[in-house]
């Protein structure tokens, strides 16, 4: 199936300027096996959006639907057909 | 009967070399005598035949030769003779793709072009109903004109799921058809069905992500680690120099699931070439010789430097900002902010061997710490996709920040250091290509007890000895100083006599929240510490430490900087307390000792003695290498003061700034200038201008 992933401005020098990339991802697959499906395409977020442990950034906000996956298994969410999956900024500052 | 086939004739082909020999059998160079040309006789093995009956290969093979396509190796003829099973075919000058893929990859214009043609040729003989079963690097072939001819359609045998179990067993002790076959299988036939066109586009995927990325994507030391890579692995990411539209292609051929891949592979033909329609409109030629570095700034004023000029680098809380001025420190240009919003904690310039590179830590608060470089003045920045600087996976610990940037030895200039949070250090030997984690440090027993200050648990500090390649000094807050003898392997905590005031034990091994260590070069056994509550010199490579505070209206502080010519001369800005972490009563003063901490004296001339709340941070201190030297620091209010004079008089160069987290300032020798340190007496004019360039723009940053 596929997953729209949609981008947000600051790391779109690695989407070829692109705001939303489709992946195609396999059928039943989680959060991280389709954000894995969109780092092959765009290497460059998998560092900006997951650290070396494997984990979301604290201040990066991940969505499936309108949904923020800290509510709904983190990395483990399901992704239903045709779900679009946003990463966001955090409000955050300093 | 096969070792003997040189002179020999089949029909009418005369043998006349071996030119190839694979699983399947031998192929030899033979001679048509009938059309008088040179063709490719495959003598098929016994063993290919045993499996499926020689009347089934025939069957494939002569369906096979009905293919008529400029990208498919044509088939003019099978026959037995006897025993022997025989297939003649046109014969290809040139080179297998597998021949052809280096370590780093082919360009992305060659991969689209060759896989284009591999596509083409999967649609013309799919349409047809034959199925290759065995697409792999060694079965394409490239002409010298770059034409693609694809080999062996249909004349893959099937392997029995028997067959595929062993494979997966004994991979590296199966013939070598078998093990060059494997990492191309697609899931579903290690699962054990028979390959269709869809696991030709699978095979086709691992094809163009190997020509791509020159390593397959999936891979190991076992058949077993292959297999369970095909089977439940995401390949590894591509590298950055393939284009978004090559990865979607590959991806999509890879696809575990058999209805996610392209349906047919016209599809991939005509992807592959509106990925080639787009790379012919968008090359840049600056962008393509470069590789990675991408360009970020537009529309900002950067600096034009020259020979010989000063350079000062700012690294403030919400980007850098880069002052150059001629070496007469008269007059300043200001560019910036560079890394809009982001915080730069470590900034170096390298003039290393001819280069003259600038790098940044730039500290996202969102997407995390990235190390770039620009080796033309900030113009053009590094931003590689993958962290360069990253804990090992088992070490279970993710960077927060990187805090130092340190050039090796003059000698070693192929050598860089970061310190990093948590306490880290890294080391580069390919001038900040790839870092490794000092393991040595970072097993060290101590590190666990380490605990973290205001800033976090950091190593801020890196000294490698100038004339000992295997002795370096680190400085961790808080933990204290190490030192190493033996290039990193082990380390020692050198802290005897430093005080620790937020223990019960008061010069405890380690655990000192040391601010700075300096060293001067031509007296490397000397150091200089600037502690949380405590000024120290060590006169035997940190071995002990001796108080050296007298006369300074405070022994806290963070900054500290070494004279560059003077081994006797260190500068601190002392600040009020722990608690008023502010320049004392208002007094902006700069301190300095010219006799290794026997004395140290008040630098204030031209600095505000009113209402002067200042504090500089640890890293915020620098001075060029003239003579005589320049000395420089930026506050937390956003200043950069600078004397030109070694510390008699103060300028305030730009103010304005955001917090100033870094200074560091450098002599810039262009190409074909003298390559020895600069030791130029300038001229002082009799009064500083400060001039910003005509509008510092807003940059785009990534």
């Amino acid at each position: 199936m596929q997953v729209l992933f949609r981008i947000p401005g600051a790391l779109r020098e690695f989407t070829g300027n692109q705001s939303a990339v489709r992946a195609e991802v396999e059928a039943g697959a989680n959060l991280l096996q389709a954000l894995q499906a969109l780092f092959v395409v765009c290497p460059g977020l998998r560092d900006r959006v997951l650290t070396e442990t494997g984990e979301t950034r604290r201040h990066v906000n991940i969505f499936v639907a309108n949904e923020d996956v800290r509510y709904t298994g983190g990395l483990a969410t399901a992704i239903p057909a045709g779900a679009e999956v946003s990463i966001v900024p955090a409000i955050t500052g300093g | 009967m096969i070792d003997s086939m040189i002179g020999q004739t089949l029909d009418h082909y005369r043998v006349l070399a071996q030119i190839g020999e694979g699983g399947m059998g031998v192929v030899y160079r033979a001679r048509d005598e009938v059309l008088n040309r040179d063709v490719a006789l495959k003598l098929l093995a016994h063993g290919a035949l045993d499996k499926v009956g020689p009347g089934h290969l025939l069957h494939e093979a002569q369906t096979a030769s009905s293919l008529s396509h400029p990208n498919i190796c044509t088939i003019h003829q099978v026959g037995e003779t006897g025993s022997d099973f025989y297939v003649v075919m046109e014969l290809i000058e040139g080179r297998s793709l597998s021949d052809l893929i280096t370590a780093t990859g082919l360009s992305m214009e060659i991969v689209t072009r060759y896989g284009t043609q591999i596509a083409d040729a999967l649609a013309h003989a799919h349409d047809r109903g034959i199925v290759h079963r065995d697409l792999k690097g060694s079965n394409v072939m490239v002409t010298p004109e770059g034409r693609v001819k694809v080999l062996d359609f249909g004349l893959a045998t099937r392997l029995d799921t028997e067959e595929i179990s062993e494979l997966t067993v004994s991979y590296t002790s199966l013939e070598s058809k078998l093990v060059g076959t494997l990492p191309y299988m697609a899931p579903e036939v290690l699962r054990g069905q028979k390959g269709d066109h869809l696991s030709d586009l699978w095979s086709l995927g691992v094809l163009l992500y190997e020509a791509a990325a020159g390593r397959l994507p999936f891979h190991g030391s076992t058949g077993f680690e292959v297999t369970s890579a095909i089977l439940r692995e995401p390949p590894p990411l591509l590298p950055s120099t393939v284009s978004y539209g090559l990865a979607a292609v590959i991806q999509r051929c890879l696809m575990k699931e058999r209805a996610g891949r392209y349906q047919r592979a016209s599809e991939v033909r005509a992807a592959l070439e509106a990925v080639q329609g787009a790379a012919l409109q968008s090359r840049h030629p600056s962008e393509e010789t470069r590789g990675l570095r991408t360009l970020v700034l537009r529309g900002m004023e950067h600096l034009t430097v020259k020979n010989g000029d000063v350079l000062l680098l700012i690294g403030t809380n919400k980007g850098a900002f880069f002052l150059r001025s001629s070496r007469d420190r008269s007059r300043w240009d200001v560019a910036g902010p560079y890394f809009h919003g982001q915080g730069i904690y470590a900034l170096a310039y390298d003039g290393r061997s001819d280069r003259h590179r600038l790098w940044v830590s730039v500290n996202n608060i969102m997407w995390g710490t990235f190390l770039r470089s620009s080796d033309d003045f900030g113009r053009i920045w590094t931003n590689p996709p993958e962290a360069s600087i990253r804990f090992p996976a088992e070490s279970g610990a993710s960077l927060e920040n990187i805090w130092q940037i340190c050039l090796g030895r003059d000698d070693e200039p192929e050598k860089l250091y970061c310190g990093v949070e948590p306490a880290a250090l890294f080391e580069s030997g390919d001038e900040g290509e790839s870092w490794s984690l000092v393991r040595g440090l970072y097993d060290h027993p101590h590190r666990p007890r380490w605990m973290p200050g205001n800033g976090g648990l950091i190593l801020h500090t890196i000294l490698p000895d100038p004339c000992n390649k295997d002795r370096m000094y680190v400085a961790v807050s808080a933990g204290g100083v190490y030192r190493t003898e033996d290039g990193g392997t082990t380390w020692q905590a050198r802290n005897n006599g430093v005080r620790v005031v937020f223990l019960p034990e008061k010069y405890p091994e380690f655990g000192q929240c040391v601010h700075k260590i300096v060293l001067h070069e031509s007296r490397p056994e000397r150091l200089f510490l600037q502690n949380h509550w405590g000024l120290y010199r060590s006169d035997n490579r940190g071995d002990s430490w001796q108080d050296i505070a007298r006369g300074v209206p405070s022994d806290f502080g963070f900054a500290m900087l070494m004279h560059p010519h003077d081994a006797d001369c260190v500068y601190i800005v002392p600040v009020e307390s722990d608690e008023f972490r502010c320049t004392p009563e208002g007094h902006l003063q700069v301190y300095r000792t010219r006799n290794a901490g026997g004395s140290w004296e008040a630098l204030s001339r031209g600095l505000p003695q009113k209402g002067a709340y200042e504090t500089v941070l640890r890293d915020a201190m620098s001075s060029d290498s003239l003579d005589p030297a320049g000395i420089y620091f930026g506050t937390r209010s956003g200043k950069v003061y600078g004397s030109r004079d070694e510390g008699k008089s103060w300028k305030k160069i730009v103010e304005g700034l955001p917090q100033i987290l870094c200074v560091k300032a450098a002599v810039v020798l262009l190409d074909g200038a003298p390559t020895t340190k600069p030791n130029l007496k300038s001229k002082i004019p009799k009064r500083w201008k400060t001039a910003r360039t005509k509008r510092v723009r807003r940059g785009k940053s990534g």
